[in-house]
């Protein structure tokens, strides 16, 4: 082969993006590299083992972007040459394609039938030339390009069908081409985002979910409840957040979200992930005072509220509200400030009872965990205002329509290149002893089994549809 | 009572592998014919079982599709490879693959029911699996894992075939088909598990774009049903454009294979958004 003299020989670059060996060898690496992404921990997981390396070899890692393998500069390049490579591959198979898609067979050719089955050769009524002219009526319903010659007293015919799945495979490689700019489309132009809010909160940006950058939304989004519903076993059911989207104190659409069911607004997706309690800034307290004449108070408190003390003798105010203080859950600080005495501080639990079953003098022991710690009075809560808060994961994603489009693509791509073959099929028309021979024969790109199956079928429709006519002459 | 029959539907299942076997052996066909009747009314009690454990699901006011944890996928699982592999032997009319996949259908039943660390109970769905894209990303899934558990019994017998000379050799390897026409049939399980698989994959993706709030996030699984999207492409760019046929297809099929395994089982072991497939 002298190849390597031919003018149009392409250069060593090009050459080696259209070979398939490079595809084949990417797609491997592809896949190893990805193993090597799931078995390091990435991103937020990568800190325990950060931790255990030592530093020569931290240093490699983190040379390397292995902490964060998918987002990794050479990740990319891998993606790169594949992309490049798929481009390259299909331009280059184009010319060869293009020639298998618009050859047109002679009609004559005898190559095709020979050794064809006995059962692909039928005999019909009628003279050879109606029964061509009739063959070639047939065809002409279900099959494209069919084209007829007459040699002799022989009449032969071309036909087939199927030649654009010839391209079924760019289809694929288009649609992993678009699939990909719908990701770099994401990347540029979209975010990921999070962002609690309290019920009855709101907000008009939110935190990117790799560095907690502020991203202002541009309009409000309040949450007016949040819910959620157990099962009997005590696994949840449903989480459900009602949203209301604001811009300049206006309300411009209410909507609600549970898991999987995501809201949309002005290009901005609101999801719900995640759910939590804080504490509210109101409580309910009960003040015994263990006085001459004990007495029983129960106060509503709002946290920062100057409240006078039942016995006259002070003022105190609620300063702080923790969901779970020192994980023993919800408790409050309370300061008293006694006329003309010193301030006294200290924090008042709600599980009060469960705490002294669990640590038992604990309380007593420590003037800032002591409920009485003023005398003569007793703090205890009697209702702690929590609420709930919605965590929302927030998502802007343009490239999204492009990602499905691919994906649409690709499906309907593989069915062309997988199950649609490109079949030719020749009939040759020959008089006979009394009546007149019918052959058939063909060819097709792929899936032999399925063109002899559409042959047979095709001499039994055959043979029906010209018996039938060659009846109606005579 | 559903679990109580997909329990002695292993066994059902390892009784044609036992027959199956017996026909390979023995080189007598009967024992084939055996073997199928069995594997068909072992299927029917295996859907049997699946539509009761769906009705029991309503009956406990939990109702849902019963593909929801990794016990309710293994029992799919084997439905599947068993179904796929009912088709493939009254396509082919051959039943010597019987003899390499019912034991995966029947090792797959046998983890399902008697793992201690796997929970056959009804449970009630968690939000986020609450969807109407569980039964399509499941479904197409499943048949992908089926056809590519299929393509692995094959390459095996590809494999065991060249072993076959023709003065030496036993009943057993000559009953086994032609090395083309397992090279075929390899193909033609690898396409329809690798359309599966990537309507998986987009199904999956769908799905998660409205569950996670994206449609890809590197997840373990995600990531172990790329690999294993890339592997098969590879088997079908190298066998459809550079022309490999046989060993080297059958050993990367082996190797695809593998990686099902592992996006199936293995990535439990990894952390990840997929964990209710645990337990």
């Amino acid at each position: 082969m002298s190849t390597a003299r031919n003018p149009r020989t392409p250069n060593p670059v090009w050459r080696f993006f259209c070979s398939v060996r490079l595809t084949i060898v990417l797609l491997i690496i592809l896949a190893v590299v990805s193993i090597a992404g799931t078995l390091i921990p990435q991103q937020q997981g990568a800190m325990t083992l950060a931790r255990r390396l030592n530093p020569v070899t931290l240093k490699l890692f983190l040379f390397l972007d292995l902490f964060d393998i998918y987002h990794a500069i050479w990740f990319r390049f891998l993606i790169g040459t594949l992309a490049l490579n798929l481009i390259i591959c299909s331009v280059n198979r184009f010319p060869g394609i293009w020639k298998r898609f618009s050859a047109l067979p002679r009609p004559d050719r005898q190559k095709p039938f020979e050794n064809l089955p006995d059962n692909l050769t039928i005999t019909v009524p009628g003279q050879t030339k109606t029964v061509a002219k009739n063959v070639e009526h047939f065809f002409q319903k279900k099959y494209k390009r069919v084209r007829g010659k007459a040699s002799g007293n022989t009449f032969y015919l071309y036909a087939e069908r199927g030649r654009l799945t010839h391209f079924g495979f760019y289809l694929v490689h288009l649609s992993i081409l678009i699939i990909l700019a719908g990701a770099i489309v994401g990347s540029l132009f979209g975010f990921e985002a999070y962002v609690n809010i309290v019920e009855g909160g709101e907000t008009d940006f939110v935190g990117r979910t790799t560095n907690m950058d502020r991203i202002p939304l541009g309009f409000t989004v309040r949450c007016d409840r949040f819910f959620v519903d157990f099962y009997d076993n005590g696994t949840p059911r449903e989480y459900r957040s009602d949203l209301t989207f604001l811009a300049a104190g206006k309300v411009l659409e209410k909507k609600s979200i549970l898991v999987n069911h995501p809201a949309h607004f002005r290009g901005i997706t609101f999801y719900q992930a995640n759910y939590g309690k804080v504490a509210g800034d109101r409580a309910r307290l009960k003040i015994i005072r263990k006085a001459s004449e004990p007495a029983t108070t129960v106060v509503e408190v709002k946290k920062g509220e100057s409240i006078p003390l039942p016995g006259g003798d002070g003022h105190f105010r609620v300063s702080d509200i923790r969901e779970d203080f020192m994980n023993m859950g919800p408790a409050l600080l309370i300061r008293v400030h006694p006329d003309g005495g010193q301030e006294i501080s200290f924090w008042v639990f709600r599980d009060r009872e469960a705490i002294e079953k669990r640590f038992p003098g604990l309380t007593k022991k420590f003037t800032k965990l002591n409920p009485s710690a003023f005398k003569p009075y007793t703090f205890t809560v009697e209702q702690l205002d929590t609420r709930y808060y919605t965590g929302l994961q927030v998502a802007k994603d343009p490239g999204v329509p492009l990602v499905w489009t691919g994906c649409f693509l690709m499906v309907g791509g593989f069915f062309i290149t997988f199950f649609m073959s490109h079949r030719r099929i020749w009939v040759r028309v020959t008089p006979g002893a009394k009546n007149t021979l019918v052959s058939l024969a063909g060819s097709a790109n792929k899936n032999p089994v399925g063109l002899e199956r559409e042959l047979e079928h095709l001499s039994a429709r055959l043979e029906g549809y010209l018996t039938r006519k060659g009846r109606k002459v005579t | 009572m559903n679990s109580l029959i997909l329990s002695y539907i292993t066994f059902v299942y390892f009784a044609a592998f036992f027959f199956y076997l017996l026909m390979m052996v023995m080189g007598r066909s009967v024992f084939g014919k055996i073997a199928t009747t069995i594997c068909v009314l072992g299927l029917a009690g295996h859907i049997f079982a699946i539509v009761l454990r769906w009705v029991e699901s309503y009956r406990l006011g939990i109702g849902h599709a019963p593909f929801s944890n990794l016990y309710e996928s293994l029992i799919f699982f084997s439905f599947t490879v068993i179904l796929l592999y009912l088709i493939v032997e009254w396509r082919t009319k051959n039943r010597t693959l019987g003899t390499f996949v019912t034991p995966l259908a029947s090792l797959a039943m046998a983890y399902a029911s008697f793992s201690p660390n796997i929970n056959s109970r009804i449970q009630p769905l968690v939000p986020a699996l609450k969807s109407n894209w569980l039964i399509t990303h499941v479904i197409t899934c499943f048949f992908g894992y089926a056809a590519f558990g299929l393509s692995f019994g094959l390459s095996l017998m590809y494999l065991l075939k060249r072993l076959d000379h023709e003065q030496k050799s036993g009943v057993f390897l000559r009953l086994i088909p032609g090395k083309g026409v397992l090279d075929d049939l390899n193909y033609q399980m690898v396409v329809i598990g690798f359309l599966m698989l990537t309507l998986g994959i987009i199904t999956g993706s769908v799905w998660a774009h409205s569950a996670w709030g994206s449609y890809w996030s590197w997840d373990p699984k995600e990531t172990w049903s790329l690999i294993t999207w890339l592997i098969y492409a590879a088997v079908l760019h190298s066998r459809l454009v550079r022309g490999w046929r046989g060993k080297k297809i059958a050993i990367l099929c082996m190797i695809g294979f593998s990686c099902v395994l592992f996006t199936y089982f293995g990535v439990n072991y990894l952390a990840g958004l997929h964990s209710y497939a645990k337990s």
